[in-house]
Order: structure tokens, then sequence, then C-alpha cells
């Protein structure tokens, strides 16, 4: 980490040529950095694909490679979302599996055949080595100083805000996206900069790429039109402005169209229109400009501000109108939930049940940004100083995303960049000023109180109040040896956070757990594996596997089986079906898992092993989404006793006993422990001595520490009976058939 | 005041109309009695009238407690919505097709009817199904809405009514009043902000591009929102609690948990290592004087330290695996 301050030192005494050698060797170093802390879980565990959305990635790229691009792009997945199917080459961001591809086939072109699911899982780690270098143009091209521009590489590439989706096996669209986040920006403020047409078309192609790699390029969409726009209300607009993003717009707009699955939608949908606003808006400032240029007329001006204003006036009406009569489609729940923050729990359960829709409490942001939170407001501060164009787009970004960010945990991910560009700046300005090594002369004292400080308060009468007087420098060494060594302590304690968070959160693949045993050594937990390698051998290979929807894409990756519902929660109809399917009496399930041909049915269990991200955890979520399309059949209500809790023991509800879900975790489970003796270890409670009974269905797998248990729909009896009856009779009970007699019996004489 | 007699008179015929004798039809004439509100309020006595047994209609009764000294803040809130409804559903069901009353029941008016239901809370929505006719069930148990879910709004009640009701009848649906008194003051308000901005810009413009306002507003937001506003903005977390041994607890348990004034503290460490942060990198090498220089480094880097230290020691409350620290803390 003292890299870049080294590189400060070495400034005053070395070349040109020394120094751009120097910056490479750091920036190698420190893309090395990144690389390294993100292969924690490879070293622990193996070289595994994570969680959930990556298997999907996963098995697309395997699609890809297989069989071509063409294949890809109309790719429709008969093996997903039964019986619907998923048009899936027309709904995704083609971004990521594509650059996996390219990279698998030039290392193969290069005569490397490397297996592809070692592309896939370090290609996280390979993007954030380039998000640094990113990083450090970016913040190079904010301030003069070139040391601000590798601490914020050096930051950006340990920071945990940014590990945290990126880690060795995490393969989702984030892992290539911030990458190109970072890039478009940078490319962006070039453009500004330099008001060059070249670079807005580079921003143009590189967005293009962000759309078909990430859903939140719609962030890019709004930041860049509103910089634009916060330039012109500035007074600042100029053709180098109207050079760059004009030509941003109307190619980027054109590149994002050739994506399937965003289409029309930029010139359609709410989230886009703010670009085409402020599109429309810079050609009538454009306009005015020129005129004025031509005509300086100062009634001519009055007229020609009022058209400006009508037309705004005009352009937002019809924009309104064009949106309430449905030209426009309404903002996309997702997105209108960041705004109204109470939208998605009463319209959407299905986005408020995802943990990462959750809004962010302060712990959250300093786990992920540790120094650098408090680092960040002052260099946000510190770009009001002189205020150019790009600082501006800080500022902007900075208050943006930290909004974004406290209403979404998902969206520290879009901070994270900017907070590092704007700690390395206030760093980097500590550090360049308590390392000169030049002592300012004392005598300089009377000349800087009285009239310089006049002078520049003359020319500089916006300045901030803290830079009025002229600077001086540092006088002795006690103050240089103070600050840079608390400098380098903060530092090296910013190193040992981002690494003992790194190991410690983030980097656990999550489809497998580890434990310690009492003894200190490391104990595996595989069960996800060993559950999804049975369905795969043991279920025929379109056996139809009925699960809650967050194991969908694993199950589709590592088992190959039919799902019914996964992670892409396009349809909540369908989604509420499965709900409804677990959170009802057996009689009820049955028939709806027979309509839907499942063969299996997959439920978590984690009472065993005290692992608490289980179904019956995630259990009022279904209720919930069922209740939202069946109000009449799924009551949350009837799910808490009544004093309004919700418990699995004796206690629990009828309705809860004999959901099939509850039926599913327990069965068989006090078979493990002395008679009354069940304890569920994730609730901590006693479960009931007698456990429930299933009729419909059979246990067909059990994982080792139980956490998976996989189930087999019966097939209708035999003899035409209802499964209720055919199991009383299995187990000898006898059938009550004494109200049913007609009359006593008579001899037959004939 | 000839006008006023001409009224009197004109209004006579329609109070005979009113004063008539009941017509034996017991939904007509509960019918007749609510067109002036919307719902009929009840006693006890109307009450069992009301959900008598042979009954060819629907009712859907209200069981509130609106008196203050109950303290039922979700009572008071529901009932301008629970108006609203059964006006418009009146409004647009004319004929009465749907065959459906609505009435309200307030504790102070119905306590013995809250005890045979054996009510503990308040409000519940009671739906009595016709026991005689063609829509008649045979479970004579009213279905019951609890307010499990907070606050509910017009509309989410009628369409849990609309579930209740046969397909066939008709189910007029909410009219929300235009409500002109805010229309015309949003208007004037609009009005009266243009006319001042354009009267008062020559003030306003400087303040406008005061550079400090901005990086003020700015930093403002960004600790806000860094330090998990939105957080208690939406979770709607209590500000502080006690810690069960008579003294005031400021941080909550819990890694994603936290308190209004545990932010606050929160922000305002963030706030003084920002300020001590920008001292030394922008203030400092701007003092001319020596000495005051050397003291201004030394007590920013204190400050720097301490807080830093405190910020740890805060973070090491919330995460119990934590185990950086910084000396004084």
């Amino acid at each position: 980490m003292a890299a870049p301050a080294s590189d400060t030192l070495l400034q005053q005494f070395t070349g040109r040529k020394t120094r751009g050698v120097l910056r490479f060797v750091i920036l190698g170093l420190i893309a090395g950095a990144a690389v390294s802390s993100r292969l924690f879980s490879v070293i622990r565990f193996e070289s595994i694909i994570h969680e959930f959305d990556p298997w999907f990635n996963f098995r697309a790229t395997k699609y890809l490679v297989q069989n071509g691009f063409y294949s890809f792009w109309d790719w429709f997945d008969d093996r997903t979302w039964h019986p619907l199917g998923r048009v899936t080459g027309g709904t995704l961001y083609p971004g990521l599996m594509v650059t996996s591809g390219v990279i698998y086939h030039a290392l193969r072109a290069l005569t490397l055949p490397v297996d592809i699911r070692n592309i896939c899982v370090l290609l996280a780690p390979g993007f954030s080595g380039l998000t640094a270098f990113a990083t450090y143009l970016l913040t190079s091209e904010m301030v003069a100083s070139p040391s601000a521009g590798l601490l914020a590489a050096a930051f950006m590439g340990i920071t945990p805000g940014y590990i945290s989706r990126s880690v060795a096996g995490s393969y989702d669209n984030e892992a290539i996206a911030i990458f190109l986040l970072v890039f478009t920006f940078f490319l962006w403020i070039k453009a500004v900069k330099n008001g060059s047409m070249f670079w807005g078309a580079l921003t143009a192609l590189f967005y293009g790429y962000m759309v078909s790699a990430w859903g939140g390029y719609v962030f890019i969409t709004n930041l860049l039109p509103l910089h634009a726009f916060v330039l012109i209300c500035m007074g600042r607009y100029s053709p180098r402005l109207y050079v760059s993003y004009t030509s941003w717009y109307a190619l980027g707009t054109l590149a994002s169209m050739q994506i399937p699955f965003v289409g029309f939608l930029p010139i359609r949908s709410s989230e886009h229109m703010s670009s085409l606003g402020v599109f429309g808006l810079i050609q009538i400032v454009g306009f005015v400009e020129y005129v004025r240029v031509q005509l300086p007329n100062k009634q001519f001006q009055t007229l020609l501000r009022a058209l400006v204003f009508v037309i705004f006036v005009v352009a937002f009406g019809g924009l309104v109108v064009l949106t309430v009569s449905g030209t426009i489609a309404p903002w996309s729940g997702r997105f209108y939930s960041l705004w109204d923050t109470a939208y998605a729990k009463i319209h959407i359960p299905i986005i408020a049940s995802v943990s990462e829709h959750q809004p962010t409490a302060w712990p959250a942001f300093f786990f992920d940004l540790s120094m650098m939170i408090w680092l960040f407001p002052a260099g946000v501060y510190m770009c009001f100083r002189s205020l150019t164009d790009e600082q501006v787009f800080i500022v902007i970004y900075s208050v943006l995303a930290s909004y974004f960010a406290g209403v979404m945990v998902r969206l520290m991910l879009t901070l994270t960049p900017i907070v590092c560009v704007a700690s390395a700046m206030a760093f980097s300005q500590i550090l360049d000023t308590y390392l000169d090594a030049k002592i300012p002369e004392q005598g300089a004292k009377e000349n800087g109180s009285s009239d310089p400080a006049k002078v520049a308060a003359a020319v500089l009468p916006d300045g901030l109040r803290s830079t009025r007087n002229p600077l001086v420098g540092i006088y002795s060494y006690a103050s240089r040896l103070t600050v840079i060594g608390a400098s380098t302590v903060y530092l090296m304690l910013f190193v040992l956070h981002c690494t003992w968070v790194t190991s410690n959160a983030y980097s656990s693949p999550s489809v497998v757990l580890a434990s310690r045993l009492p003894d200190g050594s490391q104990h595996i937990i595989d069960d996800y594996r060993e559950a999804y390698y049975w369905l795969r051998q043991n279920t025929p290979d379109n056996a139809k596997v009925m699960s809650w929807w967050d194991y969908g894409y694993q199950i589709g990756g590592m088992a190959d089986r039919p799902t019914l519902v996964d992670n892409n929660t396009w349809n909540n109809t369908h989604i509420a079906t499965v709900g409804k399917a677990m959170s009802s009496r057996e009689e009820v399930s049955y028939p709806i898992m027979r309509q839907h041909e499942v063969d299996y049915v997959l439920v978590v269990f984690g009472g065993l092993l005290g692992y608490s991200g289980d179904d019956i955890n995630k259990f009022l979520w279904m209720v919930r989404i069922a209740e939202g399309i069946w109000p009449e059949e799924v009551k949350e209500r009837n799910f808490f006793t009544q004093r309004g809790e919700y418990r699995v023991d004796e206690e629990a509800t009828p309705t809860m006993k004999n959901s099939l879900m509850y039926k599913m975790s327990y069965y068989n489970y006090n078979s493990l422990f002395p008679a009354g003796q069940a304890t569920d270890r994730v609730r901590g409670v006693r479960l009931p001595a007698e456990g429930p009974q299933l009729s419909t269905i059979e246990e067909a797998f059990t994982s080792e520490n139980w956490i998976i248990r996989i189930y087999k729909v019966k097939e209708p009896d035999n003899f035409g009976r209802d499964h209720q009856s055919a199991t009383a009779f299995d187990k000898g009970h006898k059938k009550k058939r004494a109200s049913k007699r007609k009359g006593p019996r008579v001899l037959r004489v004939e | 005041m000839r006008w006023l007699q001409l009224l009197t008179v004109s209004v006579l015929p329609l109070v005979a109309l009113a004063a008539k004798k009941p017509s034996g039809d017991r939904f007509s004439d509960f019918r007749s009695k609510s067109l002036s509100s919307g719902n009929l309020k009840l006693d006890d006595n109307v009450y069992t009238q009301l959900t008598k047994a042979p009954r060819d209609y629907s009712v859907v009764v209200l069981l509130t407690a609106l008196e203050t000294r109950f303290g039922c803040t979700l009572c008071r809130e529901f009932q301008p919505e629970w108006d609203l409804l059964s006006k418009s559903w009146q409004k647009g069901d004319k004929k009465a097709e749907s065959r459906l009353l609505f009435g309200t029941l307030d504790f102070v008016d119905g306590k013995s009817t809250f005890q045979s239901l054996m009510l503990q809370t308040a409000p519940v929505i009671l739906f009595f199904h016709p026991t005689v006719g063609p829509d008649a069930k045979v479970d004579a148990q009213p279905v019951r809405f609890d307010f499990t879910a907070g606050p509910q709004s017009a509309e989410q009640i009628h369409a849990w009514v609309a579930r209740q009701l046969p397909a066939s009848s008709p189910k007029p649906s909410v009219v929300r009043p235009i409500n002109y008194v805010k229309i015309i003051s949003v208007t004037t308000a609009v009005l009266g902000l243009i006319t001042f901005v354009t009267v008062a810009s020559p003030y306003i413009v400087p303040v406008l591009q005061n550079r400090n306002l901005w990086a003020a507003f700015s930093l403002i937001g960004v600790l806000l929102f860094t330090s998990g506003h939105m957080f208690n903005h939406i979770r709607k977390v209590p500000y502080v609690s006690g810690d069960g041994k008579g003294g005031i607890s400021y941080f909550a348990g819990g890694f994603s948990n936290q308190f209004g004034l545990e932010s606050q503290i929160v922000a305002a460490i963030y706030g003084v290592l920002s300020f001590a942060t920008i001292s030394l990198a922008l203030k400092v090498p701007r003092i001319a004087d020596a000495r005051a220089q050397q003291i201004a480094v030394f007590i920013w880097s204190g400050v720097l330290l301490c807080m830093y230290s405190f910020l740890l020691s805060v973070f090491r409350i919330k995460n119990g695996g934590y185990q950086f620290w910084l000396p004084p803390f």
C-alpha cells in the first residue's frame, strides 16, 4: 500500500520514463493483488461456481460454447419453467456469456485448451484487475496528482464492496459490468473534456457492451444525462458537451437496441426518458447559443429564452400525456421501488422477498468500505474546490449512488467505484501535502496573511471557505511524521480489514458449506452437491423437479433436470402456483403437482444442522406470494398462532402442520431422536412427539446432514383409491364403514 | 324570505317519504336508513336485527373503537376509507342489486356484541352471507377480516368484499371524490412560488450559485445516506430503546439492525472524521504561522485517531467477530 506514496516521493528525482515504468509496475502489482485476494474460495474449496444465478450463467455459457452463437441467440429453453419454457435467448443479458465464449475460443486458437468452467470461475477476478486499471484512468482524469489514481486503483482492487460480487466462482453479470461501468464513465469524462466525437463514440461502444451485460446500465443511462443537465443549468454549456453528449446518445441508443432483451425499451420506457429529454434540450440550447452568437440583440435573447421554456414545458407535457395514455411503458417495478420505498412491499412481494433488495443499515456500509466511508465525504468536498466539469460528475454520482446504496443493499456495488475515487482524492491530497519535502520560508508569513489573501478572495469570490487563504505548506518534520505515520497505520488497517472481510464473509460458495469441528479442523458440508448428483444419477433425464425458485438455477445447472420455477422470476403466477402447492394440504397440492407433471419435490431443511437459510424460514414468502394470487385459498394469517407467532412446534397452527412444506421438512425427523426429543436447531424448539404423515408423496432421498430432502410424487393408485385411504390400508387400518351398512345381513335363500 | 318558505314546502314531501312506515322488508328498511351516510350506525339492538338469521341479503359490518380513550389509531385512520367505500358502493349500486348493506358498530354502542364475539382487537370487518335466497351459504358463520397487515385502503377492502359476493352481482368500484381544495391550493402555491422566484431572483440566484451551500447539501446528503438513514425510513425503526435495566441502549444488537439515534451518532462520527481529514488536507497547509500549524496538526490528528478508534469500537459491538482496534478505545 505504500507503493503510491513512494511514487510521489520518487517524482522529484526521476525522469518521465522511469515514472511511467514505475506506474506500470505498480498497476500490475495492484491487479495482481486484486486477483489474488479473490481466490480464497478456490484455494479453500475448489474451482466451483457459487450461489444461484451464476449457475444459470454457467449453463448458458456451456450452451453457447457447444451450440454456437446463433443458436444461443435463438435459444428456447424447455427445461425450465415447465411446462411453459423460457425464451432464454431473448430474456437474458448475453454480454457475460459472450465474453467467456470469446475468451474460450481465443485460448483455443492459441492452442490452450482450458475448461470452460475454469474460465467462468476466474472471469470475475480477471476483470477486477481491469476495473482497478479503469479506476486509475478515471481518477487521473479528475485530479492532477498521479498518486490519486494509483491509490484509487488499489482501493478498488481490494475493497470488500466490490469483492463481494467478484470473488472467483461468482460468475454473475456484475463480474464484468463494474469494469464496464467505470470504463464507460472514464470515456465519458474524456469525451466531455475533449469535446471529441471519437471519445463519445467509444463511450457509446462501451455503453452498448454494458447494456449487453447488466440491467444496471440504466444507472449510466440516467447519470450521464443528469451530468449534462446540471452542466447546462450551471451555465456551462459548451460545444464540447454538445458533441460528446449527442454522439454518445445517438450511437449508444442504437447499440443498446441491438440486445433482444432491451429492444425498443430505450424509446418506450420511462427509465430512458431522461436521456431522450436531455438530448432534446441540448439541441435547443445549442440552437439558441448559435443564434445568440449571430444576433447580439437583447430582446431577441429574451424571446429565445421564453421559447426554450415553452418548448421544455410542451415536451414535458407531451411526455406526461404519453405516459398516461400508455404509449410509454411505466416504470418497471424494481426501478420504481427505488423511489417509492413502500411500493415493492405492497405490490410485488417477489421483489421484496429477495434479501438483496433490503435497505442497508450502517454497519453494512462500514463493512464494505471501511475507512473509505469517512474519506469519501472529504473527497466530495474537495471536488468543490475548483469544481471542473468532471468534478461535478463526481458530486452528482456520489449523492445519487449513496441514496441508491442506502435503499438497496445490492446497489452498494454502484457506489463503490465513486467511493474509491473520492477517497483516493482526499487521501492523496494529504499524502502529497505532507510528503512534500520543500519547507516554506517563515518570511512568507507576512506576505501570506495580508495581501495575497485579498487578491485570492477577489479572484475566487465563490471559492470554498477552507481554501480562501493561499497555500503555504508544512513547516515542521514533526507534523509530517505524525500525519504520514497515522496514514500508514490507517492504510494497513484498511488492508487488514479488507482481507479479513473477504476471507470471512465473501468467500463462501454457499453451495458448499464449511464448519469447524471442536478440534479446529475444517469440516466440509457438501449436501447440495450430494443431492443434485443423486438427482442426476437416479432419475430419468426429463424428471420434473419442483422446488422453491431459489434452487431452480442450481437444479438446472448441477442436476440437469427440468424445473418448474427458477431464479429468473418472470412469471409470478407460476411461482405462486408452486407456493400454493407447498403451503396447502396434501389433498390440494397433489392435483397441482400432477397437473404440472411433477416427479420429484425438493426441499431444503436446516433443522438438523442449524442451517438458517432453509425453506421453513422462507416459507412465509411462499405463503405471501401464493396469497397474492389466491387470497381465498392461502391465508398468511392461518400460519400464525392466535398470539401472532410463527411456530413449528406443538403449538403450530393446523394449517401449518398440514402444509406440504411442513410435512416434507419434518417427515421422519423424530426417528433420529429418542422419543419426544426431536428438536429443530434453527428455530430452537422441541417438535411434536408424533411426526407428520405423508400419503401422496414418498421420501426418495435425504442428504447426509438432512439439508436437502427429495420426495417422489406417487403415481395414481392402481385401484383408483385416493392416496389417503391407500396409505391407511397399507398400514392395516380398517376402513370405517359402519355407517354405510344398509340394514342387517339377510341370509340369501334361493 | 319567500324562497325559504318555498324550500320548506318543497322539502315536506321528502320528509314524509323518510318518515314512512316500515314496509316489513328488513333490507329495504335498512337500506333507506343508510341512504344518507352510506353505512348504518349500529348499536347492539340494530346489530342483532340486521344480522338475524333468515336473511336474504349480505351485510358487512365494521367493528371499531373510534373514541380517543381506546387509543385505536388504526380505527381512526380507517374510518374515512370505510365511509368512502360504503358511500361509493351505495352510489354505484342505486338499485341495490348486490343486496349488500354496510354497517358500523362502535365499541361504545355495542359492548355486548363485542363480548359475545369475544373480540380482543379492533377494527375487525365481518361479512355475513345471506342465509336464504339464491346466494345463500350453508355456513352461517360470518367471514372475518383482521387488520393484520396494518392500515388498509378502501380499494383493498373493496377487493375483499367483492371476493365474498357472487360473481353475478354488481361491484361498483371505489370513487374517490376529487379534492378541489387540494387542487386549488396546489395551483395557488405553484403560482405563488413562480411569482416569488421571479421577484426574488436577484436575491436567490447568488445563494443558489453559492458553492459552499451546495457543498454543504451534498455532504449532508452523502452522510445521511451512508449512515443508514434510508434504513430508518423504510423499516421505521425506533429512535432509541431501553436496555431493560432502566438505561438507554444506544446501539441495537445485530449486524443488520439499528436505531434512529444510532445512525445519527454514526453520521456525526463520519462527519467529524471527514472534517478532520479536510482540515488536515486543506486548512492546515494554509496556516501561515508555524507554531499554530504544528498545534493544528497534532489536534486534528488526535481527533482523527480518537474518532476512528471509537468508530471501530462501535463496530465491534455490532459485529462480534470483528477483531481490529486502534489505541484509545
